[in-house]
């Protein structure tokens, strides 16, 4: 079902404008898509497990700066540790709070979406953090060259993809975050130790924040305070187009993935067109709303 | 009897390739109480539902009073004076009694511009209509410090308060103990006194026989018998509704083995389950029986020190549990089963870390598993990929206990395991768990049915107030009504 819609939208975008197929734009929408693509798989699980996470654009924010600061002082490799150990660490007190102290998940992240962007203002000064020579010249160039004629920064979505849609459905910890989400009682009582598997969600959740900071800090060639912003309404909008539901139990992360190319590919064929940069908010949220209600429709009539 | 209040003709109804009712008449008269049983899928819900405005019939009219109706929803039903009042009640918990009485029809009183409602008259009515019911609350208390037995009550009387007049209970006894359902059936013959037509469904027949006027038997959607009062017994229903006659099948009791579960529950008796035994937990609703079972299987608040075959164990979590071999059939069906997810997920998960290669599940494995748990306890129909929401109540349970025979746990813990399902899924699970038994398990059985346990169970504990008050053994005194008295019933 999302898989046709995408496939209608670029026909219909390609029809209308043939600027739409040529490399350059393609391009242009894959390296877009793929920093969304990250987020978003990290989105799926927490909103398979039954959770929600607001906080994800914050956190890809200071694992962004995080890793640019740690790089000028010990290197690429150690820049990028710290920006996904950083993301994994908000992951973790997300989780904490929500599975072991029970507070709601939307409560919780909201308060760390806004709690962890005083924090990037705070260690930043509110500055891009690029050094005075800038990040390392092969930082920078994997946020912008290729392997194998393919962006860097699209390996990155394709590779985790692979990987983890393995952990999700051949793995027993996977088979327990479906449970888990789809009846927190029963996963229980048949001896998923749901508490733990909840926070597990949220650590996934913020650890590929944290990759996609950091990709975000290569393409951006900065560690930049004010990154990510709205991040995490447009991967959860994706997520929900990809088919999950938001109570819990369902969603597939390729399908979450191809929810991504649809808000992307929206955009980039609503640019094209030269529809008006107001305009086209309002058609991104009604598209949003018209694709989750017609969801609900189809699943209230196979019942 | 009178002309018919209510009554479908002919009436048929599909789903999709399902023929959910095909060409059945039905009638209540005023002043008449009518049962309507039948097994699982035999058509019960759809023809309520269908006299309840729920849904529209393909075929056949319904008329009331005499005159060919159309519903076009429960509200057009309502407003003619059919009531449903279903399992679940649909009550407002956070409301109050006398708020859920007056709930889609509230008196108000106008001052000026300004509609208000009018809590005064609200708290009389409710008082009144719960008085008919000889039912005396605070009428300003929330619905959710009542028990089910009281929920229930209140939303009678709230379908009384709107003068209806058929009433349609589904299932009101499913969750009911014996002095409530006593209540019950008095408020139901007062009822009937005052000219009420009222609809009966139940899977308990005994019930039926002794209330119902006239019962009629649903077989595969058609009408497979209709019988007058006094001109029925259980067997007979029973024969109708599965189309063979019914054996009561009374368990023989097996040498018992090795303790295979100790606890110390508060009390005067240990709870010892061994070896080729079925223990019973009989107690009154609110007795804590249903929270012992949840506590040895290590749900309750605080963790439970059990001894499996003389190991003192700590249980801090269901998972504990499962560890040393034990399972649970929890009391409502939700819990037993992820109804989103597919009977093949279900039946694995406490199985995953059996089925677990170097990190990864073996789904061959898996599915060799399921099939060959499916095809023992009869799920049908025989398909993993379903959905659980999509089995009837008695698949569903047998689901849950596939669960537990693929690990071959040794001690069962059931709750209420054959509440609100079919005669032959309730026989058929009845014989799982003797199977369970007969290969060296343990089970031990709580359940409100008296008569389930003194025919199932090798020995009885009899709880009260959370205590354990007695042990029953059979042959000596399990009965149903030394039952019923040792727990206070």
């Amino acid at each position: 079902m999302p898989l046709i819609s995408l496939i209608v939208l670029c026909a219909a975008t390609a029809l209308l404008t043939n600027r739409f197929l040529s490399p350059f734009n393609l391009t242009n929408i894959l390296v877009q898509s793929s920093i969304m693509a990250v987020i978003a798989m990290g989105m799926t699980f927490v909103i398979v497990g039954g959770g929600f996470d607001l906080s994800v654009g914050s956190t890809a924010a200071l694992s962004g700066c995080i890793a640019s600061m740690v790089m000028l002082e010990a290197g690429i490799a150690a820049g990028v540790a710290a920006g996904i150990v950083v993301g994994a660490a908000v992951g973790l007190a997300n989780g904490l709070v929500i599975a072991f102290l029970n507070v709601n998940p939307f409560i919780t992240t909201l308060g760390t979406m806004v709690l962890v962007r005083g924090v990037v203002f705070l260690i930043t000064g509110g500055a891009p953090v690029s050094g005075e020579t800038g990040l390392p010249g092969e930082f920078i160039a994997f946020g912008s060259e290729r392997f194998l004629g393919i962006h860097y920064l699209v390996w990155v979505p394709a590779v985790l993809l692979a990987v983890l849609s393995f952990v999700m459905h051949a793995t027993p910890y996977g088979r327990r975050v479906y449970a888990t989400g789809g009846g927190r009682e029963a996963a229980y009582l048949a001896g998923v130790p749901v508490r733990r598997v909840i926070a597990s969600t949220y650590v996934w959740c913020g650890a590929l924040a944290g990759v996609a900071g950091v990709m975000l800090a290569a393409r951006l060639q900065s560690g930049q305070p004010t990154a990510g912003e709205f991040y995490e309404l447009t991967a959860i909008a994706a997520v929900v187009l990809g088919g999950a539901s938001l109570q819990g139990g369902e969603g597939t992360l390729y399908k979450s993935v191809i929810g991504v190319f649809i808000m992307i590919v929206l955009g980039n064929a609503l640019n094209l067109l030269n529809v008006d940069s107001y305009w086209q908010r309002v058609a991104v949220g009604a598209v949003i709303i018209a694709a989750a209600a017609a969801e609900r429709l189809r699943s209230h009539r196979n019942q | 009897m009178t002309r018919p209040a209510i009554s479908a003709e002919g009436v048929g109804k599909r789903f999709g390739a399902t023929v959910a009712l095909d060409g059945v008449d039905f009638d209540v008269a005023l002043g008449e109480i009518h049962a309507v049983v039948g097994e699982n899928g035999a058509g019960k819900s759809t023809l309520i539902r269908i006299l309840g405005g729920v849904h529209r019939p393909d075929r056949g009219v319904i008329r009331l009073d005499g005159k060919e109706c159309h519903f076009a929803s429960p509200r057009d039903a309502i407003a003619a004076g059919i009531v449903t009042i279903p399992q679940d009640l649909r009550l407002v918990p956070a409301l109050s009694i006398a708020e859920n009485i007056a709930l889609g029809d509230l008196p108000v009183r106008r001052l000026g511009p300004l509609t208000m409602v009018d809590r005064a008259r609200m708290r009389s009515e409710a008082h009144a209509v719960l008085a008919q019911l000889d039912f005396d609350p605070d009428p300003d208390r929330p619905v959710a410090v009542l028990s089910f037995a009281e929920r229930q009550l209140v939303a009678i009387a709230k379908a009384l308060r709107r003068r209806s007049r058929v009433f349609i209970l589904d299932e009101p006894t499913a969750a009911l103990e014996k002095r409530e359902i006593e209540r019950l059936f008095s408020v139901l013959a007062r009822m009937k006194r005052q000219c009420t037509a009222v609809i009966y469904i139940s899977h308990r027949l005994d019930e039926v026989v002794a209330i119902a006027d006239r019962c009629t038997v649903l077989r595969d959607g058609r009408v497979a018998a209709v019988a007058a009062r006094g001109t029925f017994a259980v067997n007979d229903l029973v024969g109708a509704m599965i189309g063979r006659l019914a054996q009561g099948a009374v368990a023989f009791s097996l040498p018992a083995g090795e303790p295979l579960l100790e606890a110390q529950p508060e009390g005067v008796a240990t709870v010892c389950v061994r070896e080729r035994e079925v223990v019973g937990l009989a107690g009154l609703l609110g007795s804590g029986a249903d929270r012992m079972i949840r506590s040895l299987f290590g749900a309750g608040s605080d963790p439970t020190m059990v001894a499996t075959r003389g190991d003192k164990r700590r249980l801090a979590s269901p998972a504990d549990a499962i560890a040393v071999g034990i399972g649970m059939v929890p009391g409502e069906r939700a819990l037993g089963l992820i109804m989103n997810q597919s009977v093949r997920d279900n039946i694995l998960l406490p199985n995953l870390d059996v089925l677990t290669r170097i990190g990864w599940l073996d789904r061959d494995a898996g599915d060799r598993l399921v099939a060959e748990v499916m095809e023992l306890v009869d799920i049908r129909p025989r398909r993993p990929d379903l959905k659980a929401s999509a089995l009837s109540g008695g698949n569903q349970q047998k689901a849950i206990l596939a669960k537990w025979l693929a690990r071959r746990v040794a001690v069962l813990l059931l709750d209420e395991p054959t509440q609100g399902i079919d005669v032959a899924a309730k026989a058929q699970i009845h014989a799982l768990i003797r199977d369970v038994v007969a290969r060296g398990g343990g089970a031990l059985i709580h359940s409100s049915d008296l008569g389930e346990l003194a025919r199932l169970c090798d020995r009885v504990l009899a709880v009260r107030q959370g205590r354990i008050a007695a042990t029953l053994e059979r042959p000596a005194s399990l009965d149903e009504p030394t039952l019923s008295s040792a727990i206070g019933g």
